[in-house]
Parts: C-alpha cells; structure tokens; sequence
C-alpha cells in the first residue's frame, strides 16, 4: 500500500513536471530525431544539432533531441511518442522516417513534422530539400576554370573533367545536371564525363573508377556518391589529382586534393524551420527548399585549396553565385524540371 | 525448525530462479544510479519515468513488446546453441540475410500471390539463415575449427552481402538512400495494436519460444543437444554423435535467426535498409545468458531489453538523461548476467551444507 502510495506520488511530481516543460515556454516544446549514426558522426547530425540548438535559444524555445541505437525500427514509435507528450514540432533527420511520418501525420494536426531530402504530403507537414543543382553548378563552373588552368599543379592539358554518381535516379541527376551546367556555362568545350557506381557503398569500386576518368585525361571528379565516394578521394589523392566532395566538408579527407565540397547546410534548414515555428509561420504541406540565397547549399570553405587556387576563379564563382541568387542564372532542377536536352 | 523451513525449501528453487534472474538488472540499476547522482539527476524519478516509458500505458507496453519482438527469435537461436556448448555469435549475421531475403521476397514476388507471399517469405528467410550458419556448423564438426571465430567473421561478410546488395542490385531505384524497395502492401504483417509498431512477428516469436522449449524438454534431439553441452565425452560415450547434433543446432540457430530477420523486414521495417539490425543477434546473446537458456526467462528477458531500448528513447524527450545511460545499464546487466553465474551457484551450496 505504501509501495504504491510512493509510486504514484513519484509518477505524479513527474507527470506536473512533465507538463510544465511543454508550458514554460509559449510555443510547445521541439524535438530533433538523430539519424543513423548518432550524435558525433561529426557530419550530419552534428550539423543539424548545431542549428538546432542555435535556432532554440534565438527563439526562446524548448527543445530536445532524441538519439536511438534502433532509430530505424523504432522510427513510428518514437514520433507518436513525442506527439502524444506534447511537443509541437517533430523534425526527423533520418531519411527512413519519411514514410511513417507522412503516415501518421494526419492523427497528430496539432504537431508539426518535418522530413529531410524527400517529399511528403500532409497539411502539417513540411519537406526540407536542398537547392543541390544550384551548389553543384557553382563546383562545376569552379572545375571548369581549374581544369583549364595547366599552371596549377595536377592539372594537365585536356579540357575534361568528370562526375560519378551513386545510382541513375533523377535525385542524383540533379547534381550531375547542374554540375554539367556549370561547367558548360564557363567554358562550353569542357567535356564532363559522367558515369554511375550503382553502389553508396562501395569505395574500392569508386576508387576504380576514379582512377578509369582521370587515365581518361580527367583532373577532377566530382563525387555524388556517398560511401563509394571516398574512394574517388583516395584515387584523387594517389593518381596526383582532385576530387570534389559532397554533402559535409570533404576538403580534409585529403588536403590539397579535394578542390572543394558541395555542402548541404542542414544547420541552416534547421535554425530557419525553427524561425518559422516560433513566428507561426511553420510551412505545413509545402516543400521548401534551402537554396544558395538561404546558405542552404554552398561550396566549402576551401581550407586545404584556397591558396593554389587564382583568386581570379574564386570572385568568378562569388559573381555566378550572386547571379544565380539574383535570378540572371537559371540553373536546371532535375527533380521538379525532369531532363534537359543536353543531358538525357 | 523441520517443519518452518519445508515450505521454504519447495519455493526456493522458483524464488532462486527469480533471484538470478533479477540480480543481474538489480546491479544494473544500482550502477546506473550511481551514475545519475554523480550526473546530479535523481534516480528514483529517472527509473519512476523508465518505468512509466515502459509500461506505464498500453501504448508504451505495446512499444516495448515490439521492441523486444526481435529479441524473441535472436535469443532462442543463441541458447539453442549456448546449451550445447556451442558458443556461437553468428546469429546477428544470420538475422540480418533472414531479413533482406524475406524482403527480397516480399517485394520481388508479384502482388497475385496474395497474402502467401508472408509464408514463402520467412521460408526463404529461414532457409537462407540455416545455410548460412551451416557453414560453421559443419567447419565445427567436421574441421574443429573454432565456431567463435568463424561465426564472428561470417557476421562481418553477412554485413559485407546485404551491404552490397543493399547498395547495389537491390537499391531502390526511387530514393538516393541504401534502402530496398517497401515489400507489397499484403506482405506486410498485420499490426496487433494499432498504430503500436507491435505486429504478428510478436506472435511467431512467442511461438518460436514455445516450440524451443518443446524441443528442449520433449524431442530426444533437445536432450541429447544438452547432453553434449553438459559433458561431450560422455554423450559420446552413450552413442551420441558430436558432429550431427553440432550440425543440427547450428542449423537450427540459423532458421530461428533467418525468421526473425525476415519478422523484422515483413513487420517493422516493410524493407531491408542500412541499419537494419542495430545489434539484435548480440543483445539475444545477453538475454540467453541472463535466461540460462530457459524459454520462460527468454520471455523475460527480451520484454526487459526490449523495456530498456524503447522507455530508454522515449525518455529523452522529457529529462536530460542521455541514451548512454540506457547503455550503462544494458552493459552492465550483459557483464553481471555472466559474472554471478559462478558465484550464485557457490552462494547456494553453501546455504544447503
């Protein structure tokens, strides 16, 4: 009797402190799902926790993350979990919650949800995308200038460069198309070889077939491919090359030998989700896309490269930037335009 | 003095099952306690909201029973093999084939089949996983070489093939990301307690563990499979042979893994994707451990894991506990699982003399 008598005294101060967590504060309370890989992968959710945390303390709000050793099976549990609790605003970084998430959406209309990469419907939830076409048409053209630069050290004669890309799907398309554009854009007789792993996962096959374009006359390889992509930094680094990174700063995998990497600010499209929560503004059933203009995409930092670069190249690239943020430059979106002509 | 400690003495055995069963987990929780008041959290309002994370409603129980689902298969295939004597830790290898096989099947076999699919599916899943653990079984039996080694390896060439193929031939053309396509909609089991993730692989578990013990207390197999891990000279010594029942529970181990990965791909996941098992074959090591093999505390024992995992998430959302805490306490609980085995058998001899 006593047992259950302190038992529920203990669930009751919990339960008031429970509640007064999610009314502390004016908005209800945020959470932030990790994706695989958890906290510390120094990448991509280290990224989104840095935005996260920024975008809590800007607006004033209370949030928390949620890390899972089975984030993935766990997925539905955790998100109907965080609902039925309270918080307001559910984002999820792991590509897999997509599916469940636009399931079970519609049962929770006082939650907003957010899913990354992909589009899904629902009046309460929003789809972050990533302006990649617009980041990968920046490397392109800064390639294009380089390949042509046989002063730089690694660079020889030819006008070629080359991209590989996971699998043949127009979410991949979309940066090879904009890449191609780019180049193209700065000089239309670069020749921009294109070929495809058919792996994520796979670096010795990357590394293969990095090798295969550069002996083909290409100096630098844009990698859009994941996993196999570190082998095309690898073969960059041991045939005296570049590469171009993806997604996170790649440039320190082998300084001197990544140009530059084409990154997806999460932290950006985090912060800015929360902006938009906190003001009232949350986007329900839209898609929205971080693009140059948002710093939602953008070209590293160039730590390891900047100096072998010409500053000359690198204003180029800031014009063409600041062109395509001004609407001069309409760069080609695979994923919302379908193929162009000149890539089928 | 004869006649108080006679009641006594016929609910030791139960209350000394319990005691060994519990004793590991109450470490545990005196470990992670200590923790948490080193942190400056209070323990007792942590594992109150543990507590409550874990069966506090029907929702949450129905989250940690589908939870614990996995743990039900990956646990039967480990004591299969721990009672013989057999230490194999193959059995996550075996689940993570047994799911991309079943979801290979469940995806790649045309819609007409209709709700058929599901069985052909854990078939080929269960088929997959008993070849695949055959191969060290037979390296045991035939070749002495060491089913520790051999069967921890294999796990990383397990994780080798479903990594390609995931990456490769079976990719879903429809996303950038290492996922296969979803298995058709009549091949998914039916959730029992919608919208809890708790679906039928529950119910096969639970009858995996039912006919697990039937096979250890009532097939001539079960008893003979104990008997080589009780003493394998004197099994051989009353005709027993060390190879076939070596081969057998291997393969056995192999078909329960195969069906739990191919419950996972049909039940939770409707796919096979990257992190597909987040360590359920190691996590059935433990549980199998802390069961001493038996079914009942398999039962247990994954409820208490699959407890852990899911109340160890969901109370992130509400206390500043981090899930390395949820980590502690599994870890601990895996070590003392082991430790006290020795101990507590020397702790009751010494009561009885």
């Amino acid at each position: 009797m006593r047992k259950s008598n302190i038992l529920a005294g203990t669930l009751a101060i919990l339960l008031t402190s429970i509640t007064t967590l999610a009314l502390t504060a004016d908005m209800k309370p945020a959470a932030l799902i990790i994706a695989q890989g958890g906290l510390g992968d120094g990448s991509w959710n280290d990224a989104a926790i840095a935005g996260f945390d920024a975008g809590l303390k800007k607006n004033g709000l209370e949030g928390r993350p949620i890390e899972s050793k089975d984030v993935v099976g766990q997925g539905e549990e955790i998100m109907r979990r965080a609902a039925d609790g309270g918080f307001g605003l559910v984002i999820s970084l792991e590509w897999l919650h997509g599916e469940p998430m636009e399931k079970l959406a519609p049962d929770y209309p006082d939650t907003d949800w957010v899913i990354m990469n992909q589009t899904r419907k629902g009046d309460n939830l929003a789809s972050i995308v990533f302006a990649e076409h617009e980041g990968s048409y920046l490397a392109g053209a800064l390639a294009a200038m380089v390949t042509a630069d046989t002063s730089i050290k690694g660079i020889n004669d030819d006008l070629v460069i080359g991209v590989i890309g996971g699998v043949k799907a127009p979410g991949i398309d979309k940066f090879i198309v904009g890449y191609i554009q780019g180049a193209k854009s700065v000089n239309q007789d670069t020749d921009v070889k294109v070929a495809y792993s058919d792996s994520f996962g796979d670096p010795a096959k990357g590394q293969q077939m990095a090798k295969a374009m550069f002996d083909d006359g290409a100096d630098i390889v844009f990698q859009v491919a994941g996993g196999t992509g570190i082998g095309i930094i690898q073969a960059a680094k041991s045939e005296g090359h570049f590469a171009i990174g993806v997604d996170s700063d790649q440039d320190g995998m082998a300084p001197g030998h990544v140009l530059t990497s084409m990154l997806k600010r999460v932290d950006v499209a985090v912060e800015g989700i929360l902006d938009k929560y906190a003001t009232g503004q949350f986007p329900g059933g839209q898609v929205v896309e971080f693009d140059l203009a948002q710093n939602g995409v953008a070209l590293s930092e160039m730590t390891f490269t900047k100096d072998i670069i010409p500053g000359a190249y690198l204003d180029k690239v800031a014009q063409i930037k600041s062109d395509i943020i001004d609407g001069k430059i309409d760069v080609w979106d695979v994923s919302t335009q379908g193929y162009p002509d000149f890539f089928q | 003095m004869a006649d108080t400690t006679l009641p006594a003495n016929a609910l030791m055995p139960l209350l000394d099952k319990s005691f060994r069963l519990a004793f590991p987990f109450l470490v545990a929780l005196a470990v992670g306690a200590a923790i948490l008041l080193i942190i400056g959290e209070n323990p007792f309002d942590v594992y109150a909201l543990m507590a409550q994370e874990s069966f506090g409603s029907l929702r949450r129980s129905s989250a940690t029973l589908s939870a614990a689902t996995p743990l039900l298969f990956t646990s039967v295939a480990t004591a299969i093999c721990f009672r013989t004597g057999v230490f194999n830790v193959g059995v996550e290898g075996a689940f993570v084939l047994g799911g991309i096989s079943a979801a290979f099947v469940g995806f790649t076999l045309p819609v007409y089949f209709g709700s058929a699919i599901i069985p052909l599916a854990f078939a080929f899943a269960a088929l997959v996983g008993a070849a695949w653990l055959y191969i060290p079984g037979l390296l045991l039996a035939r070749y002495k070489v060491d089913e520790v080694v051999s069967t921890l390896m294999l796990n990383f060439v397990a994780f080798g093939i479903s990594g390609y193929l995931v990456n490769g031939p079976l990719l879903s053309r429809e996303s950038g990301n290492n996922v296969t396509p979803l298995v058709h909609e009549i091949a998914q089991l039916p959730r029992l307690l919608p919208p809890s993730t708790l679906h039928a692989g529950f119910i096969v578990g639970l009858l995996v563990v039912a006919a697990y013990a039937l096979w250890v207390k009532r097939t001539p197999s079960g008893f003979e499979s104990a008997l080589v891990g009780f003493s394998q000279r004197f099994a051989r010594a009353v005709g027993i042979s060390i190879p076939a029942t070596i081969i057998l529970v291997m393969v056995l181990s192999g078909l329960v893994a195969g069906l739990g990965g191919g419950s996972h791909a049909l039940g939770q996941l409707h796919r096979f994707a990257d992190g597909f098992s987040p360590g359920f074959g190691f996590t059935g090591m433990a549980v199998a451990l802390l069961a001493r093999n038996s079914p009942l505390g398999i039962i247990f024992g994954s409820i208490l894991f699959g407890a852990l995992a899911s109340s160890g998430t969901t109370v992130q959302l509400f206390s500043d506990i981090p899930l390395d805490l949820v980590n502690i306490i599994e870890g601990t609980v895996m070590i003392f699982a082991v430790v006290e085995l020795g101990r507590i058998t020397l702790f009751r001899r010494s009561v009885r003399s």
